[in-house]
């Protein structure tokens, strides 16, 4: 871990100071009666393959935010190290950051689903430049494409919320049907759904981008609003009724909502960044859920010790009563991955205590009373303890999922029981006649 | 009945078996089923035929020298001379139809020409294509057994609903040889063809195997989906060829051109050997002639099983439905008690039962420790189970080509082997049964499909330009594309840009099309006797029959109570019930002639005066009312009312009018006419399913009366149902009284001046029954002659014109009459 955030210093220390200037392409001003283009103040951009719209705009928020270490190793870890490594070294360098966010016919995947406006952006002077490919017909497609080839090009590190299942293979799709344009080859895909969802599910439920601006973003002070913001679903009939000649104002309001789509990403992004690089003395006025959220995270990617520092801080903090035998659990389980064996018993007590739900807490307790504490009658106490929980359970419970797992559960304990009474006879009888063996073994 | 009897003698005259062998112990139990025949009438016919040499040809000399020996290390050291001539015919690149029966080897008819090609170059890929998932497992095992002793030199997988989503990838990269269903070609990788860039860009070879199950609705599908296959391929530059096989059928050649679109090359010699065969049919004794009922054919096929493995023959049993199954095994375990502290010898074999429980079974059967098994029509296509002793068959399996495959499950390349087909009451089967000839001659089935079928075809094209957008000048089936693209433009689908028109919808088109039946549009049932559970699912049409309110559901042999018919969500909720009596619907037909395409008339004198024709109608009906019938006695006791909203239709009909010179003539009153006209009806539309290989429910039936002129205005009907076929015996009235039928002396008979007898295609926009029933005429009037003039009741019985007790007195003899004159 130490040794990889050294690399990313390293690889940060070499990069310009200088942002690389966005290269200048021209684009031509509008026909006079291209309406559309007027009212989105688009360019047409014009390549061998045809034309389409280009929108360009640079905002100020959300400000440029320096990944920083940490955050670029966490984000990065995935079980296939050799991938790792690639994306590792890519995602060193911010100049070559692509966020990406499109807008579509549908969600149905497959080859009829076409991405109709492309919405890239890149940091800049500070800020945020962003570009949108517009197709106004569908035969404008190939120069559209061909467009953004050239982008990704420039900037083959792609950061996307949900793109790597949808957005990515949707525009691979394209890419491939057009026969002429190969799709280009990503250097590193940085999907940031996954991360949102472990941070922001259980305070929000929901981890709609939407949701994650009002709620976790702040979008108001970051300068942004979706008051008369246009409803997702309606995206793709809106398009069509277009094509088909009718209302431009709709796309006016698409164009709009892919803009603060990708400011809401990049935002997004900063807000991941600043969270996982935090430390503990940082984290004031953090929300205890998101803490907790943030060691679920750590702990999945591997970190035990930021898992366990958030998760204490999380229960410190007040996380709310239903929440707070999870992040106890957690934090039992935390201290037995570590070896601290003793403290994740402390705590597997005090949960045991807890008729609610102990007997995950029992049946760890008589694996620690078993095999680290050597106290057989203890374990088999709560072994026994457990089981008779878990019974009471199970008189409750209808659903037949809960049924199988505590079947199983049952089992389990059921055969430690009978382990750990053998193992207390075998003692007995040890105390009881202790030269048998030795008779026994001298015999042969 | 004397003429089987000379059959038998003669059959056995020829045989000199040596004591114990098989076919010694065949004869003993045909002995004991002739002994019980006092009559004669039993045993229908009893067929002989001898074994046939097989007929070697060398592996030709272009196969790679490693598949060769792949080969011969499994045992295979010559090919039949079929599959040489099929391996050449590949090698040259012809589209070829591959007609041979049962265990004669024709899976190397493909895999040797498509293996040779991968070896040589391992880019090429193929697609395998089986209309059920289990018999692509069954392929799957034989290619892998050849991978390996080839080193594991090529990729084979099944691609299916089964396949894991991590295993798709390396399949799409990796497979050489790709084994699926049409349903998965049209859902899942077609409209992902960009996925599938390596496939396609080196597809060369398309197998399909059991060719003659795609027909009717499945076939004109499957023809579609084709079209839109060699669409994708084309776009990646390939045109990959194609290699069928197929039962026998009449017309397995017309069949695959007409799926193809291709010319194909029908290969038909079978030089594989066979053992001695002997063919009985067995119809169980009648136990009331007027009535016309025989002895149950269930109990009877437990009879005549039971007696082969008397005698120790390995025997499997065929039963048309899961519930028979259950039965029949129940009879037959009973019989024969597990053999203390080992497996059970009779097993069950059907759908439903657990992948690992199947493999057993099959083993089991390999091997010989399993010594009958009782299956549905899950073990008739090529799933290996080694070859039996015997079969019997509780049923006709629906289609000549279906019993000669099942039949083909016994016997061994060589020894002997005896199928029997034991005959059920309905009129199909004692059709079959009574005229062997018919049977045992060359095949009349004809397997015929509709593919410009235009809400097929509409339904396929929205599917194509949502793979691919729609290019000027292209083609797909016979319509006239740009017409059709601007009115699915107008309706939202497509969009005009440039000159192509593309998809402009958010759903995705595949999902809502199935390719088993034209609607999409199917009703769930769920039952809510305990916690809600979905126990299955019937199209639009059977829904308004079947599961109106009030109606008793039969489902597995499980009686259940309509609750709710949820019109809106396409639901059913039912719960279960035992009571004595079912439910009938009432429901009222209209045909209306749209358009005669065809007519021939015949008038050598007034009396014999009639025309037939083809073209196309509008079928409006409409569920009314239901009855409640007892069971066994038949009673009427309750009748409800429904409001179910009205089905119209647009499809295409074959139908007869009979001129009122014809009608006067006959020596009847009015009231016998009429039902003598409903009995014929009946039996046209038996012999009809028989001559189009179809379900009785693909066509309906009805009469009318023959408007002033074709295609001028409606005319007033009434008309039923095709009775027996279907299990919803239903008629319909317009200004009659439902009741009419089933009491003919009423006074108020309104008669018909000059009725149209209907058989039309029961799914909107017609399947192409129509034309052969049309061109086939002469044929249909000639064999429902037979059919009710062979059977041996006094006044009509189920297996004829219809249930006595339903038809006026002297209808049968009045549909004869009619049927004379018809014939002119």
């Amino acid at each position: 871990m130490s040794a990889s955030a050294d690399k990313f210093s390293r690889l940060a220390a070499l990069r310009p100071v200088r942002l690389a200037p966005p290269r200048p392409v021209a684009l031509r001003a509008p026909d006079q009666e291209d309406s559309l283009a007027h009212l989105l103040g688009a360019g047409v951009a014009k390549n061998q393959f045809g034309e389409h719209l280009a929108i360009r705009n640079w905002f100020s928020t959300p400000e440029f935010s320096e990944p920083s270490a940490v955050a670029l190793e966490l984000l990065s870890r995935t079980r296939d190290t050799e991938i790792t490594r690639r994306t590792r070294v890519a995602l060193g360098d911010p100049a070559k950051w692509l966020f990406l966010d499109t807008e579509t016919t549908g969600l149905a995947g497959g080859t009829g689903t076409y991405p109709f406006l492309v919405g890239i952006a890149w940091w800049d002077a500070g800020g945020l430049q962003i570009e949108q490919f517009f197709m106004r017909d569908f035969s404008e497609e190939h120069s559209l494409l061909h467009e953004l080839a050239a982008r990704v090009a420039e900037r083959p590190v792609l950061v996307t919320f949900n793109g790597k299942s949808f957005d990515w293979p949707l525009l691979d799709n394209r890419f491939t049907m057009t026969h002429s344009i190969s799709t280009p080859r990503l250097a590193a895909h940085l999907d940031l759904l996954h991360p949102a969802r472990a941070l922001w599910k259980l305070r929000l439920g929901s981890v709609r981008l939407v949701e994650l601006e009002r709620r976790v973003l702040d979008a108001p002070r970051l300068g942004w609003h979706r008051e008369d913001d246009i409803a997702s679903a309606l995206i793709p009939q809106h398009y069509f009724d277009y094509l088909r000649g009718g209302p431009r104002d709709p796309i006016v309001g698409i164009v709009r909502h892919n803009q603060m789509d990708l400011r809401g990403l990049a935002a997004l992004f900063g807000k991941i960044n600043t969270l996982l690089a935090s430390q503990e003395a940082d984290r004031e006025g953090v929300d205890s859920l998101d803490l907790f959220g943030l060691s679920r995270f750590f702990e999945r990617r591997g970190d035990s010790d930021r898992a366990h520092v958030a998760c204490s801080q999380a229960l410190d903090f007040g996380l709310p009563a239903e929440f707070r035998p999870r992040a106890r659990r957690e934090l039992a389980m935390l201290a037995k991955r570590r070896g601290d064996h003793a403290a994740a018993a402390a705590i597997w007590l005090e949960l045991a205590a807890d008729s609610q739900d102990g007997v995950l807490a029992c049946e760890q307790l008589a694996i620690y009373y078993e095999r680290r504490a050597k106290e057989p009658a203890r374990a088999a106490e709560f072994a026994r303890l457990g089981l008779a929980k878990l019974q009471r359970m199970r008189a409750h419970s209808r659903d037949p999922f809960a049924a199988a797992r505590s079947t199983r559960l049952a089992e389990k304990l059921l055969i430690r029981i009978n382990r750990l009474e053998d193992k207390l006879k075998a003692r007995s009888a040890n105390r009881a006649a202790p030269n048998l063996s030795v008779l026994k073994s001298r015999a042969k | 009945m004397s003429q089987s009897l000379a059959m038998r003698a003669a059959a056995f005259g020829s045989l000199e078996p040596s004591a114990g062998s098989p076919l010694t112990r065949v004869r003993e139990v045909l002995d004991v089923l002739a002994d019980r025949d006092v009559y004669g009438d039993v045993l229908t016919a009893v067929r002989y035929f001898p074994a046939r040499e097989a007929q070697w040809a060398d592996f030709p000399a272009w196969v790679h020298g490693d598949l060769v020996a792949a080969y011969v290390a499994k045992g295979i050291r010559q090919l039949y001379t079929h599959q040489a001539i099929a391996a050449e015919a590949v090698q040259t690149g012809k589209n070829v139809v591959v007609v041979t029966p049962t265990a004669s080897g024709k899976t190397l008819c493909y895999n040797l020409p498509i293996l040779n090609s991968i070896l040589e170059n391992p880019d090429t890929r193929a697609l395998y294509l089986f209309p059920a998932k289990a018999l692509a497992q069954d392929q799957l095992a034989e290619l892998y057994n050849l991978n390996q002793r080839l080193d594991n030199r090529f990729g084979v997988f099944t691609y299916d609903g089964d396949t894991p989503a991590d295993a798709r990838r390396a399949i799409r990269e990796k497979g050489h040889v790709v084994l699926t269903n049409p349903d998965m070609l049209h859902t899942g990788i077609l409209p992902h063809h960009t996925r599938w860039t390596r496939l396609f860009e080196n597809l060369r070879y398309i197998v399909i195997d059991e060719l003659h199950t795609y027909r009717g609705v499945f076939g004109s599908h499957l023809c579609n989906v084709l079209r839109r296959l060699r669409r994708i391929a084309n776009f990646y530059g390939s045109d990959p060829q194609f290699i069928c096989c197929s039962a026998t059928i009449a017309n397995p050649g017309e069949l695959a051109t007409r799926l193809l679109e291709k010319e194909v090359k029908v290969l038909d010699a079978n030089g594989a050997p066979a053992g001695e065969k002997t063919f009985v049919f067995y119809n169980p004794p009648v136990v009331n002639r007027a009535l016309g009922i025989r002895r149950s054919y269930i109990n009877e096929t437990s009879r005549v099983a039971q007696e082969f493995l008397k005698h120790d023959l390995q025997t499997m049993v065929f039963a048309n439905s899961r519930l028979q199954t259950e039965i029949l095994l129940t009879y037959l375990q009973q019989a024969n008690p597990q053999p203390p502290g080992k497996q059970e010898t009779i097993r069950g074999y059907r759908g439903g039962y657990l992948p690992n429980e199947r493999r057993e079974i099959e083993r089991g059967l390999r091997d010989g420790r399993i010594r009958g098994v009782v299956s549905t029509s899950a073990l008739e296509l090529g799933i290996d189970v080694g070859s039996l002793d015997t079969v019997v068959m509780a049923g006709y399996p629906g289609s000549i080509a279906g019993t000669w495959q099942r039949a083909g499950r016994a016997g061994r390349r060589s020894g002997s082997s005896c199928a029997v087909m034991v005959a059920s009451s309905s009129p199909l089967d004692q059709f079959i049964v009574r005229h062997p000839d018919y049977f045992f001659g060359n095949t009349p089935e004809h397997a015929f499909i509709q593919p410009d079928n235009l809400e097929i075809l509409i339904n396929h094209l929205k599917c194509a330009a949502f793979e691919l957008p729609i290019a000027p000048g292209e083609r797909f089936g016979e319509i006239d594309i740009p017409d059709i693209c601007a009115r699915l433009a107008e309706a939202g689908y497509l969009h005009l840009a440039g000159d192509h028109f593309h998809w402009t919808h958010e759903a995705y088109p595949a999902d809502t099309i199935g390719l088993r039946s034209i609607t999409s549009d199917n009703f769930i049932i769920i039952d809510v006797s305990g916690a809600p559970n979905v126990i299955g699912e019937v199209d639009f049409p059977s829904a308004l029959i079947f599961l109106h309110e009030k109606a008793i559901y039969i489902h597995g042999g499980q009686q259940y109570h309509v609750e709710h018919l949820d019109f809106k969500e396409r639901k059913a909720y039912v719960k279960q019930v035992d009571v004595d009596y079912y439910t009938d619907a009432v429901r009222y037909t209209q045909v209306r002639v749209l358009e005669a395409t065809d007519t021939c008339s015949v008038s050598a004198s007034a009396a014999s005066a009639n025309t037939h024709s083809r073209g196309e109608v509008l079928v409006r009906s409409q569920v009314v009312g239901f009855k409640k019938i007892k069971f066994f006695t038949n009673e009427n006791i309750g009748d409800g009312k429904l409001e179910l909203p009205e089905n119209e239709m647009h499809t295409t009909s074959y139908w007869i009018t009979l001129e009122r010179s014809l009608l006067e003539s006959l020596p009847y009153s009015v009231s016998e006419r009429q039902s003598g006209m409903f009995g014929l009806l009946h039996a046209l539309a038996s012999v009809a399913t028989l001559l189009l290989m179809c379900d009785g429910r693909d066509i309906g039936t009805a009469i009318g009366e023959r408007p002033p002129a074709p295609d001028t205005g409606l005319s007033s009907v009434r008309a039923g149902q095709a009775p027996p076929l279907q299990d919803a015996r239903s008629e319909a009235t317009n200004d009659f009284s439902p009741s009419r039928l089933r009491d003919p002396s009423s006074s108020n008979v309104k008669e018909f001046f000059e009725p149209n007898l209907y058989l039309y295609d029961a799914y909107p926009g017609g399947i192409g029954f129509s034309e052969p029933l049309f061109h086939a005429h002469n044929l249909l009037i000639h064999q429902t002659r037979e059919l009710i003039a062979a059977c041996t009741c006094n006044e009509g019985c189920p297996s004829c014109v219809g249930p006595a007790g339903d038809l006026a007195p002297r209808s049968k003899e009045a549909a004869l009459a009619i049927l004379d004159r018809l014939r002119g």
